[in-house]
């Protein structure tokens, strides 16, 4: 022992000696530093960074940056790239801090890499049971940031703390029984002083809530139930029992106005999702957008977009918020292109709707009333024989983030224009067990149908311009000062359109279905733009 | 008289000689057993829960999901060539992909119906018996039904169509009489016709190796392979129909019995 320590200085001496003299060179100034509530407050003021899941509280997921645009955005070149070791799929959107990237990983994994390089500075992987209850792959979505410690949610309906700096847990919490179905996936929003999060789980009879929790202790600090108890507002919409097994999760990422200090959060379907005999009623507040008070959570005001829905279309995407232009005067309003095929212009001060229109495929309603309800067709329910009714369970689209241009006014949805059979089966609940009451059918091979990015204006609810894509994507979408939008396909392509036109100017195979958004972020004054696909995290900039 | 009213079943499925013990063993993993639960009660329970459980990822039909990848299990199966291939797959999953074991709680009976249902969506050849004769539609195959032109079997034949050489593993006698009357009935997007006229103004037109959101792959009728830029061409047709013609007229009702059976003895061990 004596011996090995003398050696250690023998070989450590000339080493100090010479760290004294010449400080690491490559780095000029640390990556990362902490992000307050100011920092998240203002994420659009530094677009360097992409500091939460839609990049901004509003979830415009558009960036000021302007290095790459329609001039030279076809000169990109790949810069690097990640392999996560998890084969499954990777629906991450990657959150970057002054240089450093933190990459979600299936099933409930976490990696810090250098956003430059891409090589990595700690990875976390988290524990799970090995029979866990989940719908539809494991997957997760993304982190959030609060100071020095991101907030991630974990396939056994978990909320873990880790230390931004090492990957060390801070604290990990059980949010809801996994053994009773429930699940996270999505990331975390920061709304002040507390870690806002959902549930999965709307596939096995679980009861949707938002929950907020203390950042430094893990504590629960409120709990607002997407289903009413008995003796609250709304709890008359379900006959019977049926709210204790109603689903209405709420497993995406939802916005913040700070000004109005409203949260909002959508709901997914009510369960058993293709069997409403037993649910009898408008099912509040499944399928419904939600604004929560952003201190006590409370209900302020809802919007349910598929009363009694029978189709599985979750109100599960991500509310972009605007102050847009709206018959003659300036209003804030929410946008929304739901899975029902129906896009939403909607007062986010009252909940007022303003606009909708199909803005897809869909036979299940004749239009929306002057409130937005939807005018039903009748008949489309599922039957036991199966019915066909547009648009399919995967819906006009999804949980894949659309986009909003501050440049070109209009909202960016993935869109499709499929139709499926649709089957009712009679089912029990039982805890743990799927509680969905039957399923769908595709009749026709998926390149049958029609895929494609939609621009829509807010305004009139009419679509701008449509890029025809194949087969039905779930990618997300950015928007740039540079005028472009990104976005990904099934086909395994990223590639980049202009804003305000829908002209292709840049496209790359990569090879597998990307599942994710992209997200751009620089360094260096140098503006990178990063996506998943298949499980591999890609990143593109401009040649050096 | 043809086939699709004149075939039938032999009847019950496959018996084997099952252990007692079977019944109490409450190992997660099968090894040397066989399935008691496989009545048409059981099929239809295990049915019912395949159609709660599984078919989110398998489709509600068992045929598969382009989507999540999950195979069709209606035919022969990659990973599992017994009843209790099957169990062990449903019991601990298949690492490293999608399929994930199932809950460790659920029943044993229930797991066995499950089981049964799988199993009864691939038709066993052994339970089948067919009214014409194999050998003789290997003749008319090759021979005067010159299917050989557009087909190959075991490397042998023409390009134009679906390589058959497994195709009874994945197609039941009343699949392939259809396939035989209305070829355009049930068409997959490989076999679609696309019509393309290029750049220099050249209309080419073959079947539709693969196309994407930015480009596609066609093979003409002299077996050439082009690949196209979507950005780069003038027009582009797509005929979701068949290149096959309905035999219904051509061929007399023995000779596409024997046809049917030539074609469904087509599988791997033969």
């Amino acid at each position: 022992m004596k011996r090995i320590t003398i050696l250690f200085f023998i070989l450590a001496a000339p080493f100090s000696v010479l760290a004294q003299e010449e400080p690491f060179q490559t780095v000029i100034t640390p990556a990362f530093s902490p992000v307050t509530w100011e920092r998240l407050l203002n994420a659009s003021d530094e677009p360097e960074n992409w500091l939460m899941y839609s990049g901004t509280l509003d979830s415009q997921r558009y960036s000021k940056l302007d290095e790459i645009n329609t001039s030279n955005v076809s000169e990109l070149e790949m810069k690097w790239s990640y392999q996560i070791p998890v084969i499954d799929r990777a629906e991450t959107v990657p959150m970057v801090v002054d240089g450093v990237m933190f990459i979600t990983e299936a099933p409930s994994n976490l990696v810090a890499v250098d956003a430059q390089t891409g090589r990595v500075y700690w990875r976390y992987d988290h524990d799970l049971p090995e029979d866990l209850r989940i719908c539809c792959g494991r997957n997760n979505r993304g982190v959030a940031i609060l100071g020095e410690t991101l907030f991630m949610s974990t396939l056994d309906a978990h909320l873990v703390a880790i230390d931004a700096r090492t990957g060390n847990v801070l604290w990990d919490k059980e949010v809801a029984d996994y053994e009773a179905g429930y699940s996270k996936t999505a990331a975390p929003l920061i709304v002040k002083d507390k870690v806002i999060t959902g549930i999965a789980g709307g596939e096995f009879g679980i009861r949707g809530f938002i929950d907020a929790y203390d950042p430094v202790t893990g504590d629960l600090i409120w709990r607002t139930y997407a289903i009413p108890a008995p003796g609250e507002p709304g709890n008359d919409t379900w006959s019977g029992d049926s709210w204790k097994t109603g689903g209405a999760a709420t497993w995406i990422t939802g916005s913040y106005d700070p000004d109005l200090n409203l949260i909002y959060w959508g709901t997914g379907n009510p369960g058993p999702d293709w069997n409403g005999d037993v649910r009898l009623g408008d099912n509040l507040y499944s399928d419904a957008a939600l604004a929560l008070n952003g201190d006590t959570g409370e209900l302020v005001w809802h919007f349910q977009f598929t009363p009694h829905d029978v189709h599985d279309y979750d109100s599960i995407q991500v509310p972009i918020l605007a102050d847009i232009q709206y018959q003659g005067s300036t209003r804030k309003v929410m946008m929304w292109a739901n899975r029902n095929a129906f896009f939403y212009t909607i007062d986010r001060a009252t909940g007022e709707f303003l606009e909708g229109k199909a803005y897809a495929s869909q036979t299940w309603a004749q239009g929306l009333d002057a409130n937005g309800r939807p005018i039903r067709v009748p008949g489309m329910a599922p039957t036991y024989e199966g019915i066909l009714v547009s648009p399919p369970i995967v819906g006009a689209t999804n949980w894949y983030s659309p986009g909003y241009s501050q440049q070109t006014g209009l909202f960016y949805v993935t869109s499709f224009d499929g139709e499926q059979e649709f089957f009712k089966r009679d089912e029990d609940y039982e805890e743990g067990e799927r509680f969905t009451g039957g399923g769908g059918r595709y009749n026709q091979p998926m390149d049958a149908f029609h895929s494609s990015i939609r621009a829509i204006n807010p305004e009139t609810a009419e679509i701008a311009w449509e890029f025809p894509i194949m087969p039905r994507s779930s990618a997300g979408i950015s928007t740039t000062a540079g005028g472009l939008v990104f976005t990904g396909s099934a086909d395994g392509y990223f590639f980049a359109l202009d804003a305000a036109t829908g002209e292709e100017l840049w496209h790359i195979s990569l090879g597998a279905r990307v599942h994710a958004a992209p997200m751009t972020f620089s360094v260096d004054n140098k503006q990178y733009v990063t996506i998943a696909s298949g499980n591999v995290v890609y990143t593109f900039g401009l040649p050096d | 008289m043809r086939l699709n009213s004149k075939f039938y079943w032999r009847g019950v499925l496959t018996t084997a000689a099952f252990s007692l013990s079977l019944l109490v063993n409450t190992s997660s993993h099968a090894e040397d057993a066989g399935n008691l639960y496989n009545t048409t009660f059981d099929v239809n329970a295990g049915e019912r829960y395949f159609e709660r459980q599984c078919s989110r990822c398998h489709g509600f039909d068992a045929k598969g999901d382009e989507e999540t990848g999950a195979p069709d299990l209606t035919g022969r199966l990659n990973r599992a060539s017994t009843n209790v291939g099957i169990y062990n797959i449903i019991r601990e999953g298949i690492p490293g992909t999608a399929m994930l074991a199932i809950g460790a709680n659920l029943p044993e009976a229930q797991v066995w119906q499950l089981v049964a249902y799988i199993d009864s969506l691939s038709t066993d050849p052994a339970n089948v018996n067919l009214p014409g004769s194999a050998q003789a539609g290997n003749s008319l195959f090759t021979g005067t039904g010159n299917c050989g032109d557009c087909h190959m079997v075991n490397g042998r034949g023409g390009r134009q169509g679906p390589d058959l050489s497994k195709v009874g593993e994945r197609r039941d006698p009343e699949e392939l009489l259809n396939d035989l009357l209305n070829p355009h009935e049930d068409v997959a997007p490989r076999w679609w016709t696309m019509r393309v006229v290029g750049s220099d103004g050249t209309l080419r037109e073959g079947l539709r190796m693969n196309e994407d959101s930015f480009s596609l792959r066609i093979m003409d009728e002299d077996a050439n392979l082009w690949s196209f830029s979507k950005s780069q061409i003038q027009s582009l047709e797509r005929v979701e129909e068949s290149t096959m013609p309905s035999y219904s007229q051509t061929l007399n009702d023995s000779e596409i019995d024997d046809l049917v059976a030539y074609l469904f003895s087509l599988r791997k061990e033969n």
